[in-house]
C-alpha cells in the first residue's frame, strides 16, 4: 500500500480514495523522507481500513510518530459524522486517555544538581510506580463515582491540585457527561486502590531541564522563562479502570456490528453507530475513564509538590510548581470542524494523538534518553488533521527485541553518563524502554513543525527519570 | 516447549502457546502471560483463588481466561505463578447455545513492585488463533502492553 502514497507537499503525504475498494476519503500521513520510509506498510493499510467505515469525514491522518496499532495506527486520527457516523472503542486505544501532564518548577538545573539523586528517589518513594504497587488511595464506591462524574473537581475538593492546575488542562480535567451506571461492576472494582499511580510499559515520569526556547512569547505565556529551568513530565493513563472499559465495549461493539450490519476490512475495528445504545454508552463510560486519568495525573502531581517540598525545604508555592499543561493522548471527542467550508459536528478518535488547537499548547514526550516538547497548535491543524499533532516518539523495536538487545543495568549507567538519573523498580523495564527502542523524537517533530500543523515552543531534556 | 515469544509487534507482546491437551495449552497460555506481567520465578504458588469462565467458543474461552486473570492482579492484588486448569468442557445451555466452561485453580502470592514486570493492558484478537496439532493444541496470542 504505502507504494500509493503521494507527496503533496512538505512532509505531507496523501493516500487517494480509491487506493483500495470501499475507501470513502482519501488518508493523509505527515512526514519527512526518513519517517515515511520507517512507516510499516501494515500501519499504512490500516490508514484505508478506518477510511471505509460508516460515516467518515476525511482525511483519515497518520502523524509523523505512527506506527501499527490495534485497528488503528497509534499515531492516527479518524473522524465520524455526528449523525451519521460510528464511535468505536477499537478506534481510542485500551488505555483511555493515556496523557501528558507538564509541570513547572522556578529551579534552575543547577540549584537541584547536588540533590538530584535524592530528589528521584523520594518522587519514586512518593508515587507508586510499576506493576505491583499498591495504591496510596482506595476509593469507596461514592468517592469513586464523583472521580468518574466529576474528574479533577474531585481532587481540587480533596486537596489535590488546584482551581489554576485545572485551567491549564484539557476539558479543565472534566468531561462532561460521564455515567458510571455504565461502567461494569469489574471495571469499578480495578480502579477502586489504582488512583494515584502511574502503572509501568511506557509510563513515566521525568524531571526535566528546558533545552531550548523557540517561541519566547508563547514561553513566556506559559511560565517558561529560561534555559535550565527545571520541568516536570507525568505521562500515564487510566489505569484497570480504563483498560476494563475498553475491554468491555470492544465485546459489546463486536456484537454491535453484527446487529447493525456495519461491514468491517478488520474485526478489530469494533465500532456502533454513534446514535446507538451501544454507540451512546460507550461514550458516557469512556468519559468516566477519561476524568479517572485526568485526576490520577493531578493526584500524582500534589505528590510531586510534597517530594519537592521535601528535599529543597520550601513550599511548593514558592517553587511555582505548577501545572503548565495536561492533555489527552488516546480519547474521543465530539468537535465542530469546517470540512469543506461547511462546520459539522465530528467525534474525533485521536489514538496516540494530541490535540493541537490554535495557539494551545500540544505536549509531546520523547523517550528516556531524549528530548520532550512542548509545541504550539496553529490554524493549519485544523484544516490538515483535526486540530491534532503526533504524541511521542513511536517505537521501532518490539519489548521483546529490546529485551535481548539491551540491559537495565547498562541502559541506566549510559544515561548516568549522559548525567540522567534512572529508577525503576526493576531493570527490565529500563531495557523495554531503552532510547534506542524508540523512533528519533527530532525527526518527529521536524515533521509536524515543518508540516505546520503544530509548532516548536520549548524544548527539554531529562536529567532524572523514574519508569514503571 | 510451552510458549514462545515472536518478534511480529512492535508496541505489543505476542506468543504462541502449546499443549497436549487444551488445559495444558491454557495453562501454558497462562504462564506466558505472567511471564510478561511479573517475574513468574520469583513468585511463590502460596495463595490460591478458584477461577470459572465461561464462553461461546474455545478460542473466546482462552481469550476470557486471560482477561479474568489480568483483572484478578487489579482485584485480588496478586501475582499467580502456577495455573491448573480443572476442566474445559463443552456444555449445552438449555439444549440450544454451546457454551464453553472453564475451571482452575491458580496459585500466587500479594503484588510487590520488585517482582512486577510490565502492565498487560488487554488480550486483543489481532492474529489470535487456537488450533489442533498432531501434537495437541497450538494458540497465538496477543497482548495489548
Amino acid at each position: 500500500m504505502k507504494e500509493k502514497l503521494r507527496q503533496v507537499g512538505d512532509f505531507v503525504w496523501e493516500l487517494p480514495k480509491g487506493s483500495r475498494e470501499r475507501m470513502e476519503v482519501s488518508a493523509r500521513i505527515i512526514g519527512s523522507n526518513a519517517i515515511i520510509d520507517q512507516v510499516e506498510d501494515d500501519a499504512v493499510q490500516q490508514l484505508t481500513n478506518v477510511a471505509t467505515l460508516p460515516g467518515v469525514v476525511g482525511p483519515v491522518c497518520g502523524l509523523s510518530d505512527m506506527h501499527w496499532g490495534y485497528g488503528l495506527p497509534m499515531g492516527a486520527v479518524g473522524a465520524f459524522d455526528a449523525e451519521e457516523g460510528i464511535i468505536s472503542a477499537g478506534l481510542c486505544g485500551f488505555d483511555i486517555n493515556c496523557g501528558i501532564n507538564s509541570i513547572r518548577t522556578n529551579l534552575s538545573a543547577e540549584e537541584i544538581e547536588s540533590n538530584k539523586k535524592e530528589l528521584i528517589q523520594t518522587l519514586f518513594n512518593k508515587v507508586p510506580v510499576g506493576v505491583g504497587s499498591k495504591g496510596k488511595l482506595v476509593l469507596t464506591d461514592e468517592q469513586l463515582d464523583d472521580v468518574m462524574r466529576r474528574g479533577i473537581n474531585w481532587a481540587i475538593e480533596n486537596g489535590y491540585g488546584t482551581k489554576e492546575d485545572a485551567a491549564r488542562m484539557e476539558e479543565h480535567g472534566c468531561m462532561e457527561g460521564a455515567d458510571p451506571s455504565k461502567v461494569s461492576d469489574l471495571a469499578k472494582k480495578r480502579g477502586r486502590s489504582q488512583l494515584g499511580t502511574l502503572g509501568a510499559g511506557n509510563h513515566f515520569l521525568e524531571v526535566q531541564k528546558v533545552s531550548d526556547i523557540y517561541d519566547k512569547g508563547f514561553a513566556d505565556r506559559l511560565g517558561i522563562k529560561d534555559t535550565n529551568q527545571v520541568m516536570i513530565m507525568i505521562h500515564c493513563g487510566s489505569r484497570g479502570l480504563g483498560h476494563q472499559i475498553a475491554t468491555d465495549y470492544l465485546k459489546i461493539q463486536e456484537q454491535a456490528v453484527k446487529k447493525y450490519g456495519i461491514w468491517l476490512p478488520d474485526p478489530q475495528l469494533a465500532c456502533a453507530p454513534v446514535g446507538s445504545s451501544e454507540g451512546k454508552d460507550f461514550f458516557s463510560a469512556m468519559k468516566c475513564a477519561v476524568n479517572y486519568s485526568f485526576t490520577n495525573r493531578l493526584v500524582m502531581t500534589q505528590w510531586i509538590r510534597e517530594a519537592f517540598e521535601q528535599v529543597f525545604k520550601k513550599s511548593w508555592e514558592d517553587m511555582d510548581i505548577n501545572t503548565v499543561y495536561g492533555l489527552c493522548h488516546n480519547v474521543i471527542k465530539l468537535e465542530e470542524h469546517t470540512v469543506n467550508g461547511e462546520k459539522r459536528k465530528l467525534y474525533v478518535h485521536r489514538k496516540g494523538a494530541t490535540r493541537a488547537f490554535p495557539d494551545d499548547p500540544a505536549i509531546i514526550a520523547g523517550t528516556m534518553g531524549t528530548s520532550s516538547y512542548i509545541l504550539k497548535g496553529t490554524e493549519k491543524s485544523m484544516g490538515m488533521t483535526f486540530g491534532s499533532t503526533c504524541h511521542g516518539a513511536g517505537r521501532r523495536m518490539s519489548r521483546h527485541a529490546a529485551i535481548k538487545k539491551f540491559w537495565g543495568g547498562k541502559v541506566k549507567e549510559e544515561l548516568a553518563n549522559m548525567g540522567i538519573e534512572a529508577q525503576s523498580p526493576h531493570p527490565k523495564s529500563l531495557a523495554e524502554e531503552a532510547p534506542g527502542a524508540y523512533k528519533n523524537v527530532d525527526d518527529v517533530i521536524e515533521s509536524v513543525h515543518g508540516a505546520g500543523i503544530s509548532l516548536k515552543a520549548v524544548r527539554m531534556v531529562p536529567v532524572g527519570v523514574i519508569k514503571g | 516447549m510451552k510458549y514462545k515469544f515472536i518478534d511480529d509487534l512492535t508496541s505489543d507482546v505476542m506468543f504462541e502457546a502449546y499443549g497436549k491437551t487444551l488445559e495444558e495449552l491454557f495453562s501454558n497460555a497462562a504462564d506466558a502471560m505472567f511471564s510478561v506481567i511479573c517475574q513468574k520465578g520469583k513468585v511463590q504458588a502460596k495463595d490460591i483463588k478458584e477461577v470459572a469462565v465461561e464462553a461461546e467458543s474455545e478460542g473466546k474461552l482462552l481469550i476470557g481466561w486471560l482477561q479474568e486473570l489480568i483483572g484478578m492482579v487489579d482485584v485480588d492484588e496478586m501475582f499467580f505463578s502456577r495455573f491448573d486448569v480443572l476442566s474445559i468442557r463443552k456444555v449445552a445451555d438449555h439444549g440450544k447455545r454451546t457454551l464453553w466452561t472453564l475451571k482452575a485453580r491458580v496459585f500466587g502470592e500479594p503484588i510487590s513492585p520488585e517482582k512486577g514486570g510490565t502492565v498487560v493492558k488487554a488480550v486483543t484478537n489481532y492474529g489470535f488463533k487456537l488450533e489442533k496439532t498432531p501434537k495437541g493444541f497450538k494458540a497465538r496470542v496477543s497482548l495489548d502492553i
